[in-house]
């Protein structure tokens, strides 16, 4: 295996040092990045080199879409067209219900002197792709900080919380899905508002719920909701619905397996509640462990 | 096998016009035309488009812009070499979010493997090329995995991505068809030429 070059020959700096040096520099890139977060602005600037180029390869799928969109026949339209019809009206009743309930609730409030309930400014995105990463699973949307996204705002859709925005670019964001192993999120039993923490699962595309007492009552298809404790999500989000408990002898906590409501289908359009997290006092030296909770995203 | 009779034949041609590169064994007996320069770039920035569309978490989809470096790191090591590796596996770190230097490293061990093995491989038909092109990509899939494990942000299921080299192995004769295409082209012929 030695195949330096004949004297004659000279070719520069042997492959092996080459080697050495790359692997050294890229080593060294991955230990910054991951440890202290000091490359940020060098990735922003590769980032918008590379939006032009991402954004005419992206053509030829929605190319593609759009020209199934086209395609559709008359009798698709006039079905769904009617079912459309039929949950509007299904949920007008629903809205004016609604709408009453809501002015009882702030009038209330207000007899209880409750802080209003802060609503936050949303946004809504469209899904640009998918990185295909296969450690990790991300989506990417067509909105950053040009548009006011920060890093950890919380990403909801129709059904539910799909994530948190772990990075923003000038024109593109990252968004960490909520089933993520190192994403956390503070929740609530709707049943009994028995509150803890959901973190991503061990299985792919499933929620758990960690440090419930081995006794804890939840039970499968009980519906998991943000508590809002964190001061980041809204409280009341739907999050999932319990699928399976396990309960160990030998465990003294409950292994429950949360299957997410939202970005389960994540194609089209997201909504990004502009948050701005009200930062909590710095944590004292004993209890630093166990306050990151709803941090550990947005701090990657 | 089938090698030897080739050999033989190319040692046995005593006239000297046969260059090096065939009496090693080129398994065509044609030979190629000088690559340009020019083929290489727009290749390798081909591989990176097609990476770059939006594949999502479809399965067995190939890494083209790993095929392509590998190519031109066989076939091509003085021109394309690991700082070109390197700058590439950058750019796909930034568009798959994933830590910044991990294709980077990956890309930068699948160039070495290319240049350490090029005298060898070319020994091979291409079909045969694949059985070399599939361990250099896996290591490079096995060394960003180990960078993600180390850190400490990879999912379970993290193993199925190495599919991908497989098909990247079985692409391989169609990969070194298509690239090596304008170098077989037919020097256009000149009746007036005394040779």
């Amino acid at each position: 295996m030695e195949y330096g070059p004949p004297p004659l020959f000279n070719q520069g700096v042997s492959a092996r040092a080459r080697l050495a040096f790359f692997s050294f520099l890229a080593i060294l890139l991955i230990v910054i990045d991951a440890r202290v977060n000091a490359l940020d602005t060098i990735r922003i600037g590769v980032g918008v080199m590379l939006y032009p180029l991402q954004r005419v390869l992206l053509w030829p799928r929605d190319a593609l879409a759009s020209a199934g969109r086209y395609l559709v026949t008359v009798g698709n339209l006039t079905q769904e067209n009617a079912q459309l019809r039929e949950s509007a009206t299904e949920r007008a009743a629903r809205l004016l219900q609604d709408e009453q309930l809501r002015l009882e609730n702030a009038h209330l409030r207000q007899l209880l002197a409750l802080r209003e309930r802060t609503s936050a400014k949303t946004q809504s995105v469209q899904l640009l792709y998918e990185p295909r990463d296969r450690f990790t699973h991300k989506l990417v949307i067509d909105r950053g900080s040009s548009d006011g996204l920060r890093a950890g705002n919380p990403v909801i859709d129709e059904q539910g919380v799909v994530g948190q925005i772990t990075r923003v670019f000038p024109m593109v964001s990252e968004v960490t899905v909520l089933t993520e192993r190192d994403q956390s999120i503070p929740v609530e039993v709707v049943r009994n508002a028995l509150r803890c923490v959901a973190f991503g699962g061990s299985e792919p595309g499933t929620l758990e719920l960690h440090f419930l007492a081995a006794n804890a009552d939840v039970s499968s298809g009980d519906t998991v909701v943000t508590s809002g404790l964190d001061g980041l999500y809204p409280a009341g989000l739907p999050v999932g619905t319990i699928a399976r408990v396990e309960r160990d002898v030998k465990d003294q906590f409950a292994r429950v397996i949360v299957r997410p409501a939202g970005g389960v289908n994540a194609n089209g359009t997201l909504v990004v509640l502009q948050v701005t997290a009200t930062p909590l006092p710095a944590p004292s030296r004993e209890d630093q462990h166990t306050d990151h909770i709803g941090r550990r995203g947005a701090r990657r | 096998m089938k090698l030897w009779p080739l050999r033989r034949r190319a040692n046995g041609d005593i006239s000297a016009v046969a260059p090096a590169a065939l009496q090693r064994g080129q398994p065509h007996k044609q030979v190629l035309r000088p690559v340009r320069p020019m083929f290489i770039w727009a290749s390798l920035a081909a591989g990176l488009a097609l990476d770059l569309l939006p594949w999502g978490r479809t399965p067995l989809v190939p890494d083209f812009l790993a095929l392509g470096l590998v190519f031109w790191n066989v076939h091509q090591p003085r021109r394309v070499g690991m700082g070109a590796a390197f700058l590439f596996g950058l750019l796909m770190d930034v568009h798959d979010g994933a830590l910044f230097g991990e294709h980077a490293l990956a890309y930068t061990l699948l160039a070495y493997g290319a240049i350490a093995l090029h005298r060898r491989i070319q020994w091979f038909p291409a079909i045969s090329q694949s059985l070399y092109v599939l361990p250099l990509l896996l290591v490079a899939q096995l060394a960003s995995a180990a960078v993600r494990l180390w850190v400490g942000g990879a999912s379970n299921n993290w193993w199925i991505g190495l599919t991908e080299s497989l098909v990247g192995a079985l692409l391989w004769p169609l990969v070194t068809w298509i690239l090596f295409a304008p170098q077989r082209q037919p020097i256009s012929r000149d009746e007036t030429r005394p040779i």
